[in-house]
């Protein structure tokens, strides 16, 4: 049943509303766990990653018009990343890291007690790796081996050419591979 | 090819981004080269620690219940929106077709019913992961018996069942998680030869489609293409 007080102008803006809400639900809402995940890597805390998925999903849920109809994930999450990345920037807790320069020390290698005493899970570990990379090499990541996303859904997602795709993940690769090598070592150094 | 050729083509034949031509070289350089089969498997090791890792973080249901009632819940009442929202559809409808050319009218169906069973609360009509609770749960419901295989070996997490009509048909959505992301398999009855399986591409989503025993079958998900095949494969030679 139709409402009866629906004029034409009220209705008008009714199915405005409507249709806005009916392209949320298809475009927007299916991405909602890799929005938070995507988040939740790039900002590192829970509390601020709902609020970038918020605020993203609100830009999104504005920006319908410049939705055009191909890619809703990569749009999505496209927006997540920018919003994350402007958030760290508000923050300045990210300074731009540039590819020429060495991205993420990683912690010192010897074995310090401090280290051995913290003994994480080969999982934690991984986890642990992955955050410490720099965000552009962490995201390349994310999207990748925690997303499954293609290369070109990659590109699209963070607006840089394949090419750069390629090389990030190459270079994200080594480095998580250098540090879980000697994150392996350390466990074998205990007791 | 030489090992800085190969170089860089090792991460793109573990993503696989290469053409079968592309695989083909670099597996030659593979079985020839220790050096770089030894990279190749350090990275090939590393892909499954972090996939075993299973690492996503998931949302707070009170987030998902936020988001929802801020950008969801205005649709009611539900037939007033169906009704004012009916040409927004069919325009989405044409503009999916259009965009995938050989995409059909049912596969655009079936992932229109799957993405709105991703919204809060609309997943399962009976939520369990164990197959003996879910297949007889449609039994009296459907005039036919879908399967419901454990495929937890393989990864595919059952997570429920629920009714849906497909086609103007009943149909039974059963629903699988793997990893984080959700595949909802469709069973339909429709009369016709066996086929094989066939993939449609949408809008970042994989629709696969097979008949066999006069069923209709269609699985739908967001997961990589070669793991929604590894899906259906598994179902098609089990019933």
């Amino acid at each position: 049943m139709q409402p009866r007080e629906t004029g034409g102008t009220f209705n008008f803006g009714k199915d405005a509303v409507n249709t806005r809400v009916r392209y949320f639900e298809l475009t927007v809402w299916p991405h909602m766990r890799a929005a938070y995940n995507l988040a939740r890597w790039l900002v590192r805390n829970e509390q601020d990653a709902e609020d970038v998925v918020q605020e993203s999903f609100l830009k999104a849920y504005k920006a319908q018009e410049s939705f055009r109809g191909t890619e809703s994930k990569t749009w999505v999450l496209s927006i997540v990343r920018n919003t994350a990345i402007d958030f760290l920037r508000r923050l300045g807790t990210t300074a731009p890291v540039s590819l020429d320069e060495h991205p993420y020390e990683p912690e010192d290698r010897a074995p310090n007690p401090e280290r051995i005493l913290v003994e994480r899970s080969r999982r934690e570990q991984v986890r642990h790796a992955i955050s410490q990379l720099a965000p552009e090499f962490r995201e390349v990541i994310v999207l990748r081996e925690i997303e499954s996303l293609s290369y070109k859904e990659i590109a699209h997602a963070l607006g840089i050419p394949m090419g750069t795709v390629m090389s990030r993940l190459s270079r994200a690769r080594s480095l998580l591979l250098l540090e879980l090598d000697s994150a392996k070592e350390v466990q074998h150094d205990l007791p | 090819m030489t090992c800085r050729e190969a170089g860089p083509l090792l991460h793109a034949r573990l993503d696989n981004e290469l053409d079968m031509a592309g695989a083909a070289g670099i597996d030659l350089h593979l079985s020839e080269c220790r050096a770089c089969a030894a990279q190749y498997a350090a990275l090939e090791n590393l892909h499954e620690e972090i996939i075993a890792a299973d690492l996503a973080y998931a949302p707070g249901p009170a987030l998902e219940r936020k988001l929802a009632s801020r950008f969801i819940k205005s649709k009611k009442p539900r037939f007033t929106f169906f009704m004012a929202t009916a040409a927004a559809a069919a325009c989405a409808v044409v503009a999916l077709v259009a965009i995938s050319g050989r995409t059909d009218a049912l596969d655009t169906e079936i992932l229109d019913n799957h993405l709105r069973s991703l919204q809060p609360m609309h997943q399962v009509d009976v939520p369990s992961s164990d197959r003996h609770t879910v297949k007889p749960w449609f039994q009296g419901k459907l005039n036919f018996s879908p399967p419901v295989p454990d495929l937890s070996k393989d990864n595919f997490i059952l997570i429920g069942g629920r009714l849906e009509v497909v086609n103007r048909q009943p149909a039974a959505a059963i629903v699988y998680r793997r990893r984080q992301h959700i595949v909802s398999l469709y069973v339909s009855p429709s009369q016709g030869p066996d086929s094989k399986t066939g993939l449609h591409e949408m809008d970042g989503y994989r629709v696969v489609h097979w008949r066999k025993n006069n069923e209709s079958y269609w699985a739908v998900s967001d997961v990589d293409a070669n793991d929604l095949r590894a899906f259906a494969e598994l179902i098609r030679n089990r019933y």
